[in-house]
């Protein structure tokens, strides 16, 4: 099978006269789709149609077990997916303890690299490891050549950029947030990330954000043509979802009894997720629901601060910080909740909204971003205001109290999540833009 | 979009994020105390303060080589750090 996965360029057409190649090539062009229609692979490789099986080299700080934010998970999907529709997928990424310098998984050739240099400052540190990034760029590209370079926000901009002027290549870029948007321009180094991210937009080929608040936002700030940049969201594997889960279990391992109701809310703890406003919409809720515990998963610098926040509330014994805690345990404890909230402020996509959805939880979410492009209120979730508590509060409060309804959001969520955010349907609008890029080497690299 | 000033990053955790970018996160490239204050300034009382609380937080692994006490970011510790720039 393999074997037909066969690329134009890799014909070598030193082994055969000009007439004996285009002779080869017209026989595997009429005989290639035959044959995989009849092996019934095309639904497989859909891509093998179009002869553009492609060598892409995704660039990223983090990949798993290196997970930081949505990022590492987004990668991971959309690698896999990218794989299965025949496509040579090159991940390269910093190293993370314990996980090898070079593996294979499932198809995804994965390079994570160490920076022997390290300095105390941030920004000083993320240009020493894009230089060590960059050399195992060339290095591996000795002997392989990238058709496309795929970087994934500012962090390994730098690199990426040099690489492609190096093996002239296009290169695409996925916004997957702002500097502006994180966290407002307010210190140098702010304005020196923002100034990578648009050094990288303008040296992209294409550019990708997950949706159309994140365009309006990518077009506003960095004035890059409405043209140029191509909406393709974020996406989930439903299935990790579907097992069986023993709630009551789940739920006595954190303290809830089966009387009570337990409202999630997961998350990097830093301000742009607004995990202040929830838990002064805690406060509001114990008067109105005195029956409801919350569970805030999840770290982050602001963490402190959170809890801070959390015992000036005078209800902090309802409230449990569990930090980091493994996939399958989020998985079991979002499967056992009775509504998952998304208090962001600031959200280009909001994919553990999408996540509470597909595990069957009502979700209660901030009308900001992504988050409303997937989000029909009252019909797939509910949208409250951002940044406040009461009607954060609302929001859970009319979950809680109508069951049935919440069930009918559950069921509507569900198929929306199934029809509109397969990995399967990303990759293919992923490999399009890669083609499209391909296209206008000629013209900008 | 107005945003409401931050509360200013814990001490600790600012020496957490340094170990972390000067490569401290594996037993073989654990730091001694005193490396730590030299490489990020920081007086070496208040590292070590701060070592002590990164410790009982599961952020940071202590050991002895030779006698000496080195200390460097776990996995949970390069998680927490790198959320202040995600």
């Amino acid at each position: 099978m393999q074997k037909l996965h066969i690329q134009r360029k890799e014909i070598n057409p030193t082994l055969m006269d000009e007439m004996g190649f285009q002779a080869a090539i017209g026989v595997v062009e009429v005989l290639y789709p035959l044959l995989c229609k009849s092996m019934n692979v095309l639904t497989m490789f859909p891509h093998a149609e179009g002869w553009h099986l492609l060598k892409v080299a995704m660039i990223s700080w983090e990949y798993p077990p290196r997970i930081v934010g949505g990022i590492a998970r987004h990668l991971e999907g959309l690698a896999r997916a990218l794989v299965k529709q025949g496509h040579e997928v090159h991940v390269f990424t910093l190293d993370f303890p314990g996980a090898p310098e070079y593996e294979e998984i499932g198809g995804i050739r994965v390079y994570r690299t160490r920076s022997e240099v390290g300095h105390p400052n941030f920004l000083s540190w993320v240009l020493l490891f894009n230089h060590f990034i960059e050399k195992r760029l060339a290095t591996v590209s000795k002997s392989l050549e990238f058709d496309v370079l795929h970087v994934h926000d500012w962090l390994t901009a730098p690199c990426s950029i040099g690489f492609k002027h190096f093996v002239n290549k296009p290169m695409v870029f996925t916004a997957h947030s702002t500097e502006h948007g994180r966290s407002g321009l307010h210190i140098p180094d702010s304005f020196t990330i923002d100034g990578l991210e648009w050094w990288a937009t303008y040296e992209a080929g294409r550019v990708i954000v997950t949706s159309n608040a994140m365009k309006h936002e990518v077009c506003g700030h960095f004035h890059i043509p409405w043209e140029k940049v191509e909406i393709i969201p974020n996406a989930i594997d439903p299935s990790i979802y579907q097992g069986a889960v023993d709630k009551w279990a789940v739920r006595s391992r954190y303290g809830i009894q089966p009387h009570e109701k337990l409202v999630l809310c997961v998350g990097r703890l830093v301000p742009q997720k607004g995990v202040e406003y929830f838990i002064h919409a805690v406060a509001i809720l114990a008067r109105r629901r005195p029956e409801a515990k919350f569970i805030i998963v999840g770290d982050g610098w602001y963490r402190d601060h959170l809890e801070w926040v959390a015992n000036t509330t005078g209800q902090r014994w309802r409230i449990t910080f569990t930090g980091f805690i493994p996939d399958h345990d989020l998985i079991a404890l979002t499967k056992s909740a009775d509504a998952m909230v998304v208090p962001s402020i600031y959200e280009p996509f909001g994919i553990v909204a999408l996540e509470g959805m597909a595990a069957g939880v009502p979700v209660v979410a901030s009308q900001v971003g992504g988050l409303t492009e997937f989000i029909e209120h009252d019909r797939t979730g509910v949208l409250v205001y951002p940044r406040n508590p009461e009607s954060i509060a609302w929001g859970v409060e009319h979950v809680l109290s109508n069951p049935d309804h919440g069930r009918w959001l559950v069921q509507n969520a569900l198929e929306v999540v199934q029809k509109s955010f397969s990995w399967e349907a990303i990759a293919k609008k992923t490999s399009r833009v890669y083609e499209e890029v391909m296209g206008k080497r000629g013209e900008k690299a | 979009m107005s945003f409401t000033p931050l509360p200013p990053v814990p001490e600790e955790f600012q020496v957490l994020s340094m170990m972390h970018n000067i490569g401290a996160i594996t037993p073989e490239r654990s730091l001694t105390p005193d490396e730590l204050a030299m490489w990020t300034g920081i007086e070496i009382l208040t590292v070590r303060d701060c070592l002590q609380r990164l410790r009982e937080l599961g952020y940071v692994e202590h050991l002895e080589v030779s006698g000496v006490e080195k200390y460097h970011v776990t996995k949970i510790g390069i998680m927490k750090v790198l959320t202040l720039y995600s």
